[in-house]
């Protein structure tokens, strides 16, 4: 039943809007489910150089996929740049200014653009894990020229960070961190590379997103949910991760947002564009072509709206940590009270009889 | 800004260079004129450099194999990298 739907799916690509995207329905199918099933054929070895923690995304595939993303990048994306803007937006919150500041991997592009002089930022260093996205980046420079600000650009990896210690004022990240194996780590090294008093602000998926997606199918037809989405951070645990990093005046928020596409492929070409496909090590690499139509159908069928469109959630964690400063609130430490409870409370209770 | 030129084609500016350190040891980098990359001593690892953006994920990274290791001091000797 869902098959000969899909396949009816299948023909309306063909010769609807989106035989500008793939040339036929198999070329649709093929990208459909490289998508939901990342490259196949790609393996990888352990590397001698990294320690032996327990690997759960496959960087190296995530670095294919933004190299990828780069090619794609190319539309407005409203979802990606309303996250930026909330995120620069908390530069104006402060009256610091930032002079140095490193744009971590994630949304860059969409940083650099909306920044329109936030924070004082004079240095923006960009940094990414695919040096085609890098170059697609420098490359598109000259689109957004700003006297006041030099970019710099260089190809890193979050988890092992090339910045000297206490060189930064301000470390951004949109969209990058969630695919990081030791998040913990990663914001360790974010927090080392910054001065006393600067600023670290995230914004990262969190665990609601794309709550319903694609596992529905696969456990209706191979009886099992492999992992196809990341495992993404639950706000619970958004602030313990800032204060495991050792960061001074934590503070977390959530936003959700709902993008309404006009179908399934649309949703996965958007993920591909933000180099957001399964990296997961553990993904299964046989997915059968009937399960990424079914899902598609599947998906279509119990999320459409009543205008046909398909709504998506993304749900964004937005951390901010401070390094620690001596100028910085802090609680002071146990036993250095002059007042005690009972104190507090007889004042309250002669206050009432007054 | 900084704008390509053929003339220092390999040069990374040097805002940049003050605060990388190699991006497994955090020690410092060295940049090497005749290779153009990045020397990181500490662990004898070169890190290339393409088109002035100097690459410092661990997996670029090329270990020095060569018997005469580069001297800091005078400036690079010859080095041969296995690809």
């Amino acid at each position: 039943m869902a098959v000969s739907a899909a396949r009816v799916i299948a023909g309306e690509w063909a010769s609807g809007k989106h035989s500008r995207l793939f040339p036929s329905p198999a070329a649709a199918i093929t990208a459909f489910s490289f998508a939901i099933a990342g490259l196949a054929s790609f393996c990888t070895e352990a590397d001698g150089v990294l320690s032996s923690r327990v690997k759960i995304f496959d960087r190296d595939l995530k670095r294919k996929h933004r190299d990828r993303a780069a090619w794609l990048m190319g539309g407005k994306n409203d979802f990606v740049d309303s996250v930026a803007e909330n995120l620069l937006d908390r530069l104006e919150d402060c009256k610091k200014t930032f002079s140095t500041a490193l744009c971590l991997g994630g949304s860059s592009e969409a940083i650099r653009r909306l920044i329109r002089g936030r924070g004082g930022i004079e240095k923006l260093i960009m940094m990414d894990m695919s040096l085609d996205m890098v170059k697609h980046l420098k490359n598109t420079e000259q689109n957004y020229v700003s006297n006041n600000l030099e970019t710099l650009y260089m190809v890193g990896d979050e988890e092992f960070l090339p910045i000297k210690e206490n060189s930064l004022e301000l470390v951004v990240s949109c969209l990058g961190l969630h695919w990081t194996n030791d998040l913990p780590g990663a914001m360790i090294q974010c927090r080392l590379a910054l001065k006393p008093d600067g600023l670290f602000l995230a914004a990262i998926l969190g665990g609601e997103t794309l709550k319903m997606a694609c596992t529905i199918a696969q456990l209706e037809r191979e009886g099992g949910i492999s992992p196809r989405m990341s495992p993404l951070a639950q706000v619970r645990d958004a602030g313990n991760l800032l204060t495991r990093a050792g960061f001074a005046l934590p503070g977390v928020d959530v936003d959700e947002y709902t993008v309404r596409y006009d179908s399934a492929l649309e949703l996965i070409e958007h993920l591909r564009t933000m180099g957001e496909t399964n990296a997961l090590l553990q993904r299964s690499n046989i997915l059968k072509r009937d399960t990424a139509l079914a899902t598609a159908a599947v998906y279509e069928s119990m999320f459409a709206a009543e205008d046909g469109k398909i709504p998506a959630t993304f749900q964004v964690i937005y951390m901010t940590g401070w390094k620690e400063h001596p100028s910085q609130q802090k609680s002071k430490s146990r036993g250095s009270a002059t007042i005690s409870f009972e104190d507090i409370q007889n004042h309250f209770r002669s206050n009432e009889v007054s | 800004m900084v704008r390509g030129s053929r003339a220092h084609a390999g040069a990374i500016s040097k805002a940049l260079l003050d605060i990388l350190v190699c991006p497994v040891s955090k020690q410092p980098l060295r940049f090497c004129q005749e290779t153009q990359s990045l020397i990181s001593d500490a662990i004898g690892v070169s890190f290339p450099v393409v088109d002035e953006i100097p690459c410092l994920v661990p997996r670029d990274g090329k270990i020095i194999e060569d018997k005469e290791k580069m001297t800091s001091a005078n400036g690079p000797g010859s080095a041969h990298h296995h690809r």
